[in-house]
């Protein structure tokens, strides 16, 4: 008897029990509840999961959240004594009918599907139904750079129907603020998620009419750390680096010249780099201030040497033009010049420009004292140290450029007090 | 009561009731894959777009990516339904698959998708009298041929186009529903890089040999660059580096080393500049507005080398001349000393191969002897080389400034000012 029962079984297709149960082949489900009524009210709850990545460069977000909906379908009330409720998985939502969410201004979003269709369905015993679903958008974030890095940005992502108006179904946050809720663990490397709040409007189309939308909105500040060790303190070296130009003897040109060049070459490299991972975008940010500042400082400090190099080969020249006539007066300081500087072994043709006549009077009487003494004494040692000793100051004096004297307070000065008020207004 | 239930129950398993939907549209007494008015004129569909972002523009793809909403209206009389109230009935996208709906599609579009999250972005919505609202979202990239010949002072002119797949004109007529007003976009559509200029609509006939005339629709759109980038980037590093490279007329010539890696070093900039504007451009077989400026400017970088180059040489010219002189007056030193202090301005304080015997300026002449007799004990070689130095260095100094050092100082600044008053001109 147990064979004959199956075979009769097998000849006749039961239906699912869910279908029996639900009665779903008795309603049209393409059509929503209250088809014709009112407007059906489907509450919305957003729990976020992770803030996956923000985008400078393409200017969006992406997110991943779970997405419920609750709403009242007569259609699928069943009768139960335990008023418990029943849970069906995704293969259900394809034959009943379920508001069309979508989010506004999102490039890409999947509902994730492994194992299985990440959807949930639990029908009530009186026809209230949540349907809960797991989704990663990317929509787009309009971004304002130009306090970059020391800025803020506030991003939201909208839902709203499809299909119908305000009319035919009205969606609406389930627990107003409460509604939004966030992974305890929800964190960037490069944000501080500032706060999650959400917000509803009416939205106008001119061929459709109007729709409800629901935002979340956040606010992300940026952490300023990286850009401060990546950006900021390898220019603020290279213009100190700079700086140390200025303390070097003016007659080494190889070496300030490189110095100079090579701290423009740096700097010109960080800028590039900065704006390799930044949009293009029509305006200036707060780092391109500060990076163009830097460079104009460094730019100017070859500049600088520049015009000491120049001013010092002009004075070069009028001393010669100047020695050069009067040849014979100037026979005794020069012999004088000669011997003292026949003690110092770095004495160049420079240094001796600055022995004009006019400089020499105060010191004639020194020098024929010392040339009386080097006559007498013949160590070449002492009379260098002797002569050393009487005019290392002098030579020390005018182997600094004024120009460079000045520099040398005025470059460290200015830029200080550009970095006191770009901190103050950006920070 | 419920034993009634139940019998009704088992007698409605099994007999298959259409959807109400479908009842009331009437779907199953109709053939919904012919088309509305099949066998006689072609059915007008109107077409209106909203346009929700340009998502990006690609120059090394040649392609922009847009999302937008895509309206049909058409009208379908097999869908008409009684109704006393006038309203339309609106569903969702489960409907589109049972009944008749246009076949647009994009042309010249590289990758398209309909935005199915959470269900498919699709509406229906079907009047009482037969008129039907087909509404979709729809992301696409489509080739825009782009122009870089004025890059980065150009407009781009692209275009998306609309068409039917298998209608030609005689089946199907697209047309834009509202005219020029049937393209909208949303309020706060903008590109970080471009402006954009202006979104028209037009519409023209396509001829394809083997299939016939077809409907075609465009959505035109004008982009404009904004410069202010590519100035900071491009053109400001590379006056800047022009212009350091100027730095060099007036460094003394005989700073050899100094004036030498000063411009070489000004012309590795100016390559690694262009190499970071070519690394996000396609590579077009034409010259681009940023390369005019780019290689001119290296051209003045790399001119100021070689103008170095020939001071240097005309200097050493001019020493061998001054040294045969001086040579025939007293006939003891050495020409590489000499060139030497000429090329190091005497910056040494331990000299190598020098070994000067006595040499003299004018000044010193009479009394060279005497001095060598008084000092004879005082270190001689140092004393004769500052000696030297000091006479030779006078004669040196005076003609310090080459002559062609001079002239660079004033025509590489003023041709360079020259050339950006036509750039400049030119291209805006």
């Amino acid at each position: 008897s147990h064979i004959y029962k199956k075979n009769r079984d097998v000849t006749k297709s039961w239906k699912g029990k869910t279908e029996q149960l639900l009665r779903v082949d008795d309603h049209d489900f393409t059509m929503r509840p209250a088809f014709g009524g009112p407007a059906i009210p489907v509450g919305v709850d957003v729990q976020v999961e992770s803030l996956d990545s923000i985008s400078e460069v393409d200017m969006d977000f992406t997110m991943t959240l779970y997405l419920r909906h609750y709403w009242k379908d007569e259609r699928l009330s069943f009768p139960s004594t335990t008023n418990k409720s029943m849970t069906f998985d995704g293969r259900l939502v394809k034959k009943i009918w379920v508001p069309d969410v979508f989010f506004v201004h999102s490039k890409r979003s999947f509902i994730h599907d492994t194992t299985t269709d990440n959807i949930m369905l639990r029908v009530f015993p009186d026809g209230h139904v949540l349907y809960s679903m797991r989704i990663t958008v990317t929509a787009m974030c309009n971004m304002d750079f130009s306090r970059f890095p020391l800025d803020s940005q506030t991003c939201s992502l909208e839902l709203e129907s499809y299909a119908y108006t305000d009319e035919d179904l009205m969606l609406y946050w389930k627990n107003g603020n409460e509604s939004l809720k966030t992974d305890e663990k929800i964190s960037l490397s490069q944000f501080l998620i500032q706060k999650f709040h959400t917000t509803s409007r009416l939205a106008f189309y001119s061929s459709t009419g109007w729709y409800n939308r629901l935002y979340i909105n956040f606010t992300l500040r940026r952490h300023i750390f990286f850009f401060l060790l990546q950006t900021y303190f390898p220019a603020t070296l290279m213009v100190m680096l700079s700086w140390v130009s200025f303390w070097i003897d003016h007659r080494a040109v190889p070496a300030r010249v490189s110095l100079g060049i090579t701290t423009v070459l740096t700097m010109s490299t960080i800028i590039t780099g900065v704006n390799a991972s930044m949009p293009r975008v029509s305006y200036i940010k707060a780092v391109d201030i500060y990076l163009w500042v830097s460079f104009v400082f460094v730019f100017l400090s070859v500049l600088e040497y520049a015009a000491v190099n120049y001013l010092t080969t002009v004075q070069e020249r009028k001393e010669r033009k100047l020695q050069e006539r009067f040849p014979c007066a100037c026979g005794i300081p020069h012999s004088k010049t000669m011997m003292l500087d026949g003690n110092y072994s770095e004495s160049d043709a420079n240094s001796l420009a600055g022995y004009t006549r006019n400089q020499m009077a105060p010191e004639e009487e020194k020098q024929e004292k010392m040339v009386v003494h080097l006559a007498l004494s013949n160590e070449s040692n002492s009379s260098r140290k002797r002569g050393s000793k009487g005019h290392v100051r002098l030579r020390i004096i005018q182997n600094s450029h004024a120009i460079d004297k000045y520099s040398r307070l005025i470059f460290p000065g200015t830029y200080i007090f550009f970095n006191l008020v770009y901190w103050s207004v950006f920070s | 009561n419920s034993k009634r239930e139940i019998k009704m129950r088992k007698l409605d398993s099994t007999k298959v009731r259409p959807l109400k939907s479908e009842q009331l549209l009437h779907i199953q007494d109709h053939d919904f894959a012919l088309r509305p008015g099949f066998g006689g004129s072609p059915i007008p569909v109107g077409i209106d777009v909203q346009v929700e972002s340009i998502d990006s523009i690609s120059e090394v793809d040649m392609d922009f990516t847009m999302t937008l909403y895509l309206r049909h209206y058409w009208k379908d009389e097999r869908l008409s339904f009684r109704s006393n109230k006038n309203k339309s009935m609106t569903f969702d996208g489960r409907l589109i698959k049972k009944i008749w709906v246009p076949d647009v599609f994009f042309v010249h579009s590289k990758r398209s998708f309909i935005h199915d999250t959470t269900v498919e972005n699709i509406m229906l919505r079907v009047y009482p009298d037969g008129n039907v609202l087909f509404s979709l979202r729809i992301t696409v990239s489509a080739m825009c041929f782009m122009d870089f010949s004025r890059f980065p002072l150009d407009t781009q002119n692209c275009s998306l186009e609309l068409e039917s797949y298998a209608y030609n004109e005689d089946d199907l007529m697209l047309y834009w529903k509202q005219g020029n007003k049937s393209l909208s976009t949303d309020e706060h559509i903008s590109l970080s890089q471009f402006f954009i200029e202006e979104f028209s609509a037009s519409s023209g006939l396509a001829y394809y040999s083997s299939t016939g005339w077809y409907n075609r629709l465009f959505i035109n759109f004008a982009l404009r660059r904004h410069i202010f980038f590519f100035l900071l980037q491009s053109y400001f590093p590379a006056m800047l580096m022009v212009m350091l490279s100027w730095v060099s007329f007036w460094i003394d010539r005989r700073a050899v080393p100094a004036r030498v890696s000063l411009g070489i070093t000004t012309v590795l900039t100016m390559s690694t500049i262009m190499t970071g504007v070519s690394a996000s451009m396609p590579q077009v077989s034409y010259i681009k507005a940023v390369d005019v400026y780019l290689w001119t400017s290296f051209l003045f970088v790399f001119l100021s080398v070689i103008e170095y180059a020939a001071v240097n040489y005309l200097t050493t010219i001019e020493e061998r001349k001054q040294l045969k002189k001086r040579g025939k007056a007293s006939g003891t030193y050495s020409i590489d000393a000499v060139q030497a202090m000429a090329f190091d301005g005497c910056f040494h304080d331990t000299d190598v191969d020098m070994d000067l015997p006595a040499f003299s300026d004018r000044c010193e002449e009479n009394e060279s002897p005497a001095h060598a007799a008084s000092i004879s004990n005082v270190d001689t070689t140092r004393l004769k080389r500052k000696r030297s130095l000091k006479g030779n260095v006078g004669r040196i100094i005076l003609q310090n400034n080459h002559v062609i050092d001079t002239y660079s100082r004033i025509i590489f600044p003023s041709v360079y000012i020259l050339f950006n008053f036509f750039y400049w001109g030119l291209y805006i």
